[in-house]
């Protein structure tokens, strides 16, 4: 009962933080980059759940991203489908390719699933840059139009950011659903151990392939906004270093943890400008280095040792009023 | 295995004994599907399961325990039973994710279940501890109880006894008892040989994939064969 209250408390201020960001007297300059971090948010909650629940590696989660990017891209500006169907035909589409592949990447252990996943992700970008006469090639596309909802138009990163912040929150609410579910306790028994998961009945192969089309769906949606908001797209969005950012993402927000990925997502892409500005192409060794100190000194994540350690704070605070 | 032909009998408890590397733990992973055959049949209640896969099987009502317990090291003790419950409900993914109403009535439907079988086993006053963080003895009743959540018909235990205390394994004694009144057929590997005669209303015992000797606890202690392989064990050691 007691977190159900104080779960509910911390929700409504961070709604209320969310819905005043956006405008100017507060801390609507950073507008965009609050559309980023919900962006990416999208993706790394669905890596979290894949890596984090299943234990599987995605080394290509970007080619997704990119997937629903390309498809409402070309959808909606060459064919002229409403944005919002062109939306939907990408995630159908992301998922059952995700679904079709699954099975076969997921007889694979350890490495080898890496390297396919890390595989298939330069596979697509390289279509990406091939396929011109969808894709624009290696230039891109541009001009790909807004999203709107009757005579309302998308046209502004203020209402952008309403929109891209109400899927970012769906997705993170339906996540935790799942979590807290039968099927969120068959993820975490297959986490806990695949052979006893096995023997009360779970489908492991089945779970794991589940899981991957759920995190490809939630790339895909993400890129479809992506598109609506750039209005611009290219193959180098989808990079093998936009893959790496994500996984960073997803460790440093905990790959267990639903709410850490939005701590993930906007510690990263807060930082990536940061290392743009400072290092250049070298950029990718920083998160590198990223990824191996976090790996071992907090596994758990970044988020979940800020949390820790506030415990700690509130313990030691306790006992020092007692004394 | 070599030419292995048993029969377990429904409703009572049979004990499979027989020296280190007789096989089995192979015959239970046969039976459960861990492995599979590659040549011969195995039937359930008169169906032919040979291609049926190991999480399958469970669902016909063949559950199985494993020597080191093999808890979910991330949930509490409520939780490892309430994951047994898995294929005894039928929400799935999208009822969950957005959180309709049959689904709360189905995860309140499994607490139920799952608190029955805690407290079948005594670990009530420990549903909430971190599953790892119980003693040895309690987490072997753990993991009894959450194969005993998937509902089965036969309850295949690998060394349930290996490394109890005398009173852990009378506890343990008294809840095997207790299963086979609920009609629930019990299938048991053991090394502890008072535990095993003191138990088993059938002995079947292997040596070297074969199965040497089959009868009541005290038949089999009285047969020739079955004491020379284990006279010869104690040799070798």
């Amino acid at each position: 009962m007691l977190k159900s209250i104080k779960e509910k408390w911390i929700y409504l201020v961070i709604a209320i933080l969310l819905i005043l960001i956006p405008f100017d007297w507060f801390l609507g300059k950073y507008n965009t980059l609050m559309i980023f971090i919900g962006l990416n948010t999208m993706v790394t909650v669905g890596l979290c759940l894949l890596m984090g629940y299943t234990g599987q590696v995605s080394l290509g989660q970007a080619a997704y991203y990119g997937i629903g990017a390309y498809f409402s891209a070309i959808l909606s500006k060459t064919y002229n489908v409403d944005p919002w169907l062109a939306m939907l035909i990408a995630a159908v589409v992301t998922g059952t390719f995700a679904y079709s592949i699954g099975y076969l990447i997921f007889r694979l252990k350890g490495n080898y699933l890496a390297m396919a996943t890390l595989g298939i992700g330069i596979i697509i970008w390289i279509l990406f840059r091939q396929l011109s006469q969808f894709t624009g090639g290696p230039d891109g596309m541009s001009g790909i139009p807004y999203l709107s909802i009757g005579g309302f138009v998308f046209d502004t990163p203020f209402k952008r950011y309403y929109l891209v912040w109400f899927f970012t929150l769906a997705l993170l609410f339906i996540s935790q659903n799942i979590i807290r579910s039968r099927t969120g306790r068959a993820l975490r028994a297959i986490h806990g151990s695949e052979d006893a998961a096995e023997s009360i009945g779970i489908n492991v192969a089945q779970f794991k392939v589940k899981i991957f089309v759920l995190s490809a769906v939630f790339a895909s949606l993400a890129g479809s906004l992506f598109v609506h908001h750039l209005r611009f797209v290219s193959p180098q969005q989808f990079d093998f270093l936009a893959s790496v950012k994500l996984v960073v993402m997803a460790v440093i927000g905990g790959l267990a943890s639903i709410w850490g990925a939005i701590f993930g997502a906007a510690t990263t892409n807060i930082l990536s400008d940061e290392l743009l500005l400072n290092f250049g192409e070298l950029d990718i060794v920083v998160y590198g280095l990223i990824l191996m100190l976090v790996m071992i000194f907090m596994p758990q994540g970044l988020f979940v040792k800020l949390k820790e350690i506030i415990v700690l704070w509130r313990a030691r605070a306790a006992e020092k009023e007692k004394i | 295995m070599d030419k292995l032909d048993l029969t377990i009998e429904e409703g009572i408890i049979t004990a499979v004994i027989g020296p280190n590397g007789a096989g089995k733990t192979t015959l239970f992973n046969l039976i459960a599907g861990v492995y599979s055959a590659t040549d011969g049949e195995i039937f359930f209640q008169g169906k032919r399961i040979n291609s049926i896969p190991a999480h399958k099987r469970v669902s016909l009502g063949i559950a199985r325990t494993f020597q080191h317990a093999l808890l979910f090291g991330n949930m509490t003790v409520l939780e490892n039973i309430m994951a047994g419950q898995h294929i005894r409900s039928r929400y799935g993914i999208l009822e969950a994710a957005l959180s309709l109403p049959n689904a709360h009535r189905e995860e309140k439907a499994i607490f139920l279940e799952a608190t029955k079988y805690l407290n079948l086993v005594g670990l009530g006053m420990e549903k909430d501890r971190e599953a790892l963080s119980l003693p040895l003895g309690r987490q072997k009743l753990l993991a009894i109880a959450r194969a005993l959540a998937t509902e089965p018909k036969i309850l295949l235990l690998d060394e349930p006894g290996a490394g109890l205390t005398t009173i852990e394994k009378r506890a343990l004694s008294d809840l095997i008892h207790r299963i086979i009144d609920m009609g629930i057929t019990v299938l048991l590997v053991e090394h502890d040989m008072p535990l095993v005669m003191g138990l088993a209303e059938k002995v079947i015992v292997l040596d070297r994939g074969q199965k040497i000797a089959e009868g009541s606890a005290a038949q089999i202690q009285r047969d020739k064969k079955v004491i020379a392989v284990y006279l010869g064990e104690e040799a070798e050691e």
